[in-house]
């Protein structure tokens, strides 16, 4: 079936060289003249912040997508990875974030998922359980093969995930944020079959976040950060402060505002929330905090650490699984999003084209919801539209819209236009309180400046703002204080005036200041 | 009580059987693309075409057997459509499958016309209906040799599907693919399965079954064709589908339930109960299973509790998907 | 050339295509294509009362095609509109028949009694959908099927006129709906659907719960987010779309047929909701396609008897229609709009 070359050893040359590998996305620079080079049978971890091109360059590596330009050198081969199968047939292996495995399969099924044994007519199903087992105890990687998937957790997955690909014949192994959906236990577990990979002679490249891993399990690093390659040095030489530094560096591009201080009353204030996300894993666990009026409170944290389930619990997309939160004096837990924005609560949401503009509609249209049942937008029971209209205009020229007019249809403005039409009709409702997720991603960096002077603007009008971002910079740039969420937690709260990116960094990326707290791996 | 015993006794179980199996063909055939992942509201035509070209079949040719060919391909034709509008053209698949429906209610009426030159019902004309299977040893059995011998074909081909879609399912490729194009298009991708193959051919085994459904319709026990036979019972199907997901054995128990409800409609008449009250007792029974299950899958609230706080606490927990808003 | 006249054009092809296919259907059936095109155009237009047959076949299509165009905008498919209007129809004539009153009032109680059964017959239906995600396709169009067994069970047992088969007694003079012309059946019944198709069109353009219900049909979550009560406005949209069906019946029952029988005013219903679907869900260009379809039906009656195709003829044209249109963006599948979810897939 398919061959497993051991002990090709760490001789002459490379198992993957990218040389000058370039990514655009339009004007957006995903990957800029990068340079890797993995030495067979090492453990190659590259790490960065988001937005920093980790999984665009892997993606291109495995023929997911075409770099504009540069080479990609498998095992002293230059190749044109057209797509994956290609990138199999040159034995790499991509182990991705989000799991294509199918539920109601059993393992061994998922396992063989496309090249399946057969006998005659039929699937070899034993066929396909014993080899899936052999795979396993070769590899260490605990599974039973006649489990169905949808009853796994999801280490066990993972396994899944890595078996597929060893049974496709994988010597270079591709993983991308692997212990994201991991416990602490099952890191462990994997990075010593990671080890035992390397000792078969098998090569490991791994995409990551968390610090701890990589000084626990890698051999060389790689930085990436803003698209660009920061360095690679082994792991060995570095400290966790000098790779923190490498990652977040001085990026500051935005001067911190200047500001009056902060005197206002409490207007948000939520007490032990928990929530769910929609597979009912916990998504936030016991999150506590408030924002006063005139005050801008930062969320800082990578994507995915339960920034939008908190947006969402907030706004009333969600309902929280305990805990509560109000506005003022009001308890709005369980409330809808209709009772919440009556309430006062303005929401720009992290997912714009689901969740904030209607593509099939214009500008105007956009702009008027939340308002239509209020005067003077709905006079005698029907929408004023010249009214609309007009001040959809004000609002383009405000947050500076380019497009023809109110008329238009949102789904041909640019990503970063349908954004400015989000925040302009949010920021005018007046609210007392605005959740802001994410509000310049995708924006052009003059667009962005001229943002964060409406979002300061409307702090001086003494609006609560909590401003979730991925971006450090923003948040250092713009938030009185920045609150780091983790796997659902607050691990910190830091006075915005004196912190640096490191310590912020640090907290992202799970290290806790506390000794008791356990930290990864 | 006496009236019960004459109600309920074997020749229920029989006409049971006999009206389930138009259903369940049918419904076993859109098995097919709801595992593909189609909603395919047009099986009520498909089944109307089978019934109408095998009459044709059988009337021009003189052989019950390729009119049931004629039928099974007239809706696999229907079928093509289907998917060649849905899948390559993006089209919407409930006006897709309401039209085809339509399609098939007038045209079947107009040929009808243009060939035989009446409307309402074809009978007679020289169709022949597909002969009753008389199997060995039955009438060992007494009167309960009824339950098992003297159906028509298609009866016996409707329940032999079930095993066979079964193994179909769990144990070929095919099968395995199709329940995978369905249920994570996205792992089918990522193995390099053309989903858009897959639900073509999905799309043509149900044409076939459709057909022969509606084959067994004029074919089997009545050999006639009437207008709208099929008379809902297409979308009886699609009921059952949406609520069994297209298991096989679920598509069994949905369509024995609608079939003797059927097969109880047509018993009550007999004892003079009004036919068109009576007939309303399957699609009632549709519906209410519809409404039932809508209510039992809603969704879960989850609350914490101090135990299940304490232990989410105790470990840190998985975070969800990292690239919820964009990591490139 | 701007994106709505672009689309127009497309459509106009794809009629044109489906047409084609029509003319060979056509010859197929043994008739020549010629012929039966004239044939229909006669049927149609030929006379004045022969105009005024077609708008007489053109108003129930029209009011039924603007019942299934308010649903349509919400981004959900009541097929059941047959049903509401057999349902509407049927309460009209026994308002007709046994509740007297001055007449204009008499008409009046009988059209509001109509709206309220094609409203209560659609409610079980949409509740179940606005709160459990029952789909509304499959139950509205089963709930046809028991509509029409119900209405003739009552008809002919409960109701029935003596001496007749399977009708009603005929309704009070006080119940009719006037007419507009003396040499046809023709009545207001066509000035109200006009005037409710106008109405409608105005209401979602100018009004707030209309403004809501056209964005919930174009992006739920969109409108969810906007503070939309989804749950209410699904059972607001499913029930004002059943109330119109129950117009559809009650005008054709106190206008055209004065009574309610077996095979009441049968398919206007489904040629209502492709009527709708062919402009796309809007009621202005549902006045037009539903003409269309009055003059194909209209046409049709004078094919019967003058060729040798039949009537339904004019339902595969009409099938052949909405296949081709389909195919070009009737409803297509957009990612965000809730006609395209998932939702029946488990």
């Amino acid at each position: 079936m398919c061959g497993f070359v051991c002990g090709s050893g760490a001789g002459v040359g490379y198992a993957v060289e990218l040389k000058g590998v370039t990514k655009r996305f339009g004007t957006f620079v995903a990957n800029d003249r990068i340079d890797l080079a993995v030495r067979p049978g090492e453990i190659h971890a590259i790490i960065g912040e988001n937005g920093a091109g980790k999984t665009t360059l892997m993606n291109i590596l495995f023929g997911l997508l075409q770099p504009d330009e540069g080479e990609i050198i498998i095992d002293g081969r230059p190749m044109v990875v057209a797509n994956p199968r290609v990138a199999i047939g040159a034995g790499l292996g991509m182990v991705h974030q989000h799991f294509k495995l199918v539920p109601s399969l059993t393992v061994a099924e998922n396992v063989f998922l496309g090249m399946e044994i057969r006998s005659g007519v039929f699937i070899d199903h034993r066929a396909q359980i014993q080899e899936t087992e052999r795979l396993s105890r070769a590899f260490g990687l605990k599974v039973d093969a006649t489990e169905r998937v949808g009853l796994l957790s999801v280490g066990i997955e993972q396994r899944i995930e890595i078996l597929k690909v060893l049974a496709r014949g994988a010597r270079i192994i591709i993983l991308d944020e692997p212990t994201a959906v991991l416990t602490p236990q099952e890191s462990r577990e994997l990075f010593q079959t990671l080890r035992g990979f390397v000792s078969q002679g098998m090569t490991v490249i791994f995409i990551t976040h968390h610090l701890e891993e990589v000084m626990a399990v890698s051999d060389t690093v790689t930085v990436l950060r803003h698209g660009k390659k920061v360095d690679t040095r082994p792991t060995a030489e570095l400290t966790k402060n000098e790779l923190v530094q490498m990652m977040v560096g001085r990026s500051i591009s935005f001067d911190r505002r200047r500001r009056e201080t902060v005197t206002g009353d409490t207007v948000l204030s939520v007490r032990d929330l928990w929530c769910r996300d929609d597979r009912g894993l916990p998504a936030l666990r016991g999150v506590s905090f408030a924002v006063r009026a005139g005050e801008v409170v930062g969320i800082a944290g990578v994507a995915g650490n339960g920034q939008t389930e908190l947006a969402e619990v907030l706004s009333g997309l969600r309902r929280a699984s305990h805990g509560s939160f109000r506005i003022g004096a009001r308890d709005l837990t369980g409330a809808s999003p209709r009772m919440i924005r009556s309430a006062g609560v303005a929401h720009v949401p992290g997912d714009r084209l689901v969740r904030g503009v209607d593509r099939q509609s214009t500008i105007a249209a956009n702009i008027l919801m939340g308002s239509q049942n209020t005067p003077p937008w709905e006079r005698r029971g029907l929408i004023d539209w010249p009214l609309v209209r007009d001040r959809s205009r004000k609002l383009m020229e405000r947050f500076d819209v380019r497009a023809p007019g109110p008329d238009t249809l949102v789904k041909s403005l640019s990503g970063g236009n349908m954004q400015k039409v989000v925040l302009a009709r949010e920021f005018s409702h007046d609210a007392p309180c605005l959740l802001v997720d994410q509000p310049t991603r995708g924006v052009d960096i003059g667009a962005t400046e001229s943002i964060h002077d409406e979002i300061m603007r409307q702090r001086a009008d003494g609006r609560a703002i909590l401003l979730i971002s991925v971006q450090l910079d923003e948040l250092i740039a713009l938030a009185d204080r920045i609150l780091v969420m983790f796997s659902g937690e607050i691990m910190g709260d830091l006075p915005g005036d004196d912190v640096s990116e490191e310590s912020l960094g640090l907290l992202m990326a799970g290290v806790r200041t506390e000794p008791e707290e356990a930290a990864v791996a | 009580m006496e009236i019960l015993e004459r109600l309920f006794n074997v020749a229920l179980i029989v006409a049971t059987i006999r009206t389930t199996a138009p259903i369940l063909l049918v419904a076993l055939g859109g098995s097919f693309t709801t595992k593909a992942g189609i909603f395919n509201i047009g099986l009520e035509g498909q089944m109307l075409v089978g019934a109408f070209f095998a009459v044709i079949g059988s009337v021009f040719t003189g052989s019950a057997w390729l009119g049931v060919l004629c039928g099974v391909t007239a809706a696999v034709v229907f079928a093509l459509v289907f998917v060649v509008l849905v899948v390559t053209f993006r089209a919407n698949e409930v006006v897709v499958g309401l039209a085809l429906n339509i399609l098939a209610g007038g045209m079947t009426i107009s040929l009808m016309k243009a060939i035989f030159g009446t409307r309402g019902s074809i009978v007679g004309q020289g169709i022949v209906g597909l002969p009753p299977v008389r199997l060995p040893g039955a009438s060992q059995l007494g009167s309960f040799g009824q339950l098992f011998s003297g159906y028509t074909p298609m009866v016996y081909v409707a329940f032999a599907m079930v095993p066979i879609l079964i193994v179909f399912y769990q144990r070929t490729r095919l099968g395995l693919h199709i329940r995978v194009v369905g249920e994570k298009p996205e792992a089918a991708e990522a193995q390099g399965l053309s989903i858009t193959r897959i639900r073509y051919i999905a799309s043509l085994l149900c044409g076939v079954l459709a057909g022969l459904a509606g084959a067994h319709l004029s074919l089997g026990y009545i050999t006639m064709f009437t207008e709208n036979m099929s008379s809902g019972r297409g979308f009886m199907a699609v009921a059952v589908l949406i609520f069994s997901n297209g298991d096989p054995l679920k598509v069994l128990a949905g369509c024995l339930l609608f079939g003797f409800s059927d097969a109880l409609a047509l018993r009550l008449q007999t004892f003079g109960f009004p036919s068109y009250l009576v007939l309303t007792v399957p699609y009632l029974v549709a519906l209410t299973a519809l409404f039932a299950l809508a209510y039992r899958s809603r969704p879960r609230i989850i609350t914490e509790t101090m135990d299940s706080m304490k232990r989410l606490l105790r470990t840190p927990a998985r975070p969800p998907d990292t690239t919820r808003t964009g990591d490139r | 050339m701007s994106e709505a006249s672009r689309r127009i054009f497309g459509q106009a092809l794809a009629v044109l295509f489906a047409l084609m296919l029509g003319t060979v259907v056509i010859i197929i059936v043994g008739e020549s294509p010629v012929r039966v095109f004239a044939t229909l155009f006669e049927g149609a237009f030929g006379s004045p009362e022969r105009i005024a047959g077609t708008l007489l076949q053109t108003t129930p299509i029209l009011v039924c095609g603007v019942a299934a165009c308010i649903s349509f905008r919400g981004g959900l498919f009541n097929i059941g509109v047959e049903g509401q209007l057999f349902m509407g129809g049927f309460a009209a004539v026994l308002v007709g028949i046994y509740i007297p009153l001055p007449p204009l009032f008499h008409v009046l109680l009988g059209i509001a009694v109509a709206m309220a059964a094609g409203m209560a017959w659609i409610a079980i239906p949409a509740f179940f959908r606005a709160r459990y995600n029952a789909n509304e396709v499959v139950s509205t169009i089963l709930s046809n099927y028991v509509a029409v067994l119900l209405t003739s069970y009552f008809t002919i047992f409960i109701f029935k006129r003596p001496g007749g088969w399977s009708e009603t007694s005929q309704i009070l003079p006080s119940a009719y709906l006037p007419e507009i012309f003396s040499f046809s059946r023709l009545n207001w019944g066509l000035v109200v659907g006009l005037v409710l198709a106008v109405g409608v069109h105005l209401y979602f353009r100018h009004t707030p719960r209309g403004y809501a219900v056209t964005i919930m049909g174009q992006n739920v979550k969109f409108a969810e987010y906007g503070g939309v009560d989804i749950r209410r406005h699904i059972m607001m949209v499913l029930l004002a779309s059943g109330a119109v069906g129950g117009l559809a019946g009650g005008i054709e029952a106190l206008g055209v047929h004065h009574r309610f029988m077996e095979g009441f005013a049968p398919g206007f219903g489904f040629d209502g909701v492709i009527a709708a679907l062919l402009a796309n869900g809007h009621p202005i260009g549902t006045i037009g396609t539903a003409l269309f379809f009055g003059a194909l039906r209209s046409g049709s009656l004078l094919l019967e008897v003058d060729t040798n195709a039949s009537r339904e003829i004019i339902t595969v044209i009409q099938a052949l229609i909405i296949l081709s249109v389909s195919a070009e963006f009737i409803m297509r599948r957009r990612g965000d709009s809730m006609a395209a979810e998932r939702r029946w897939k488990f």
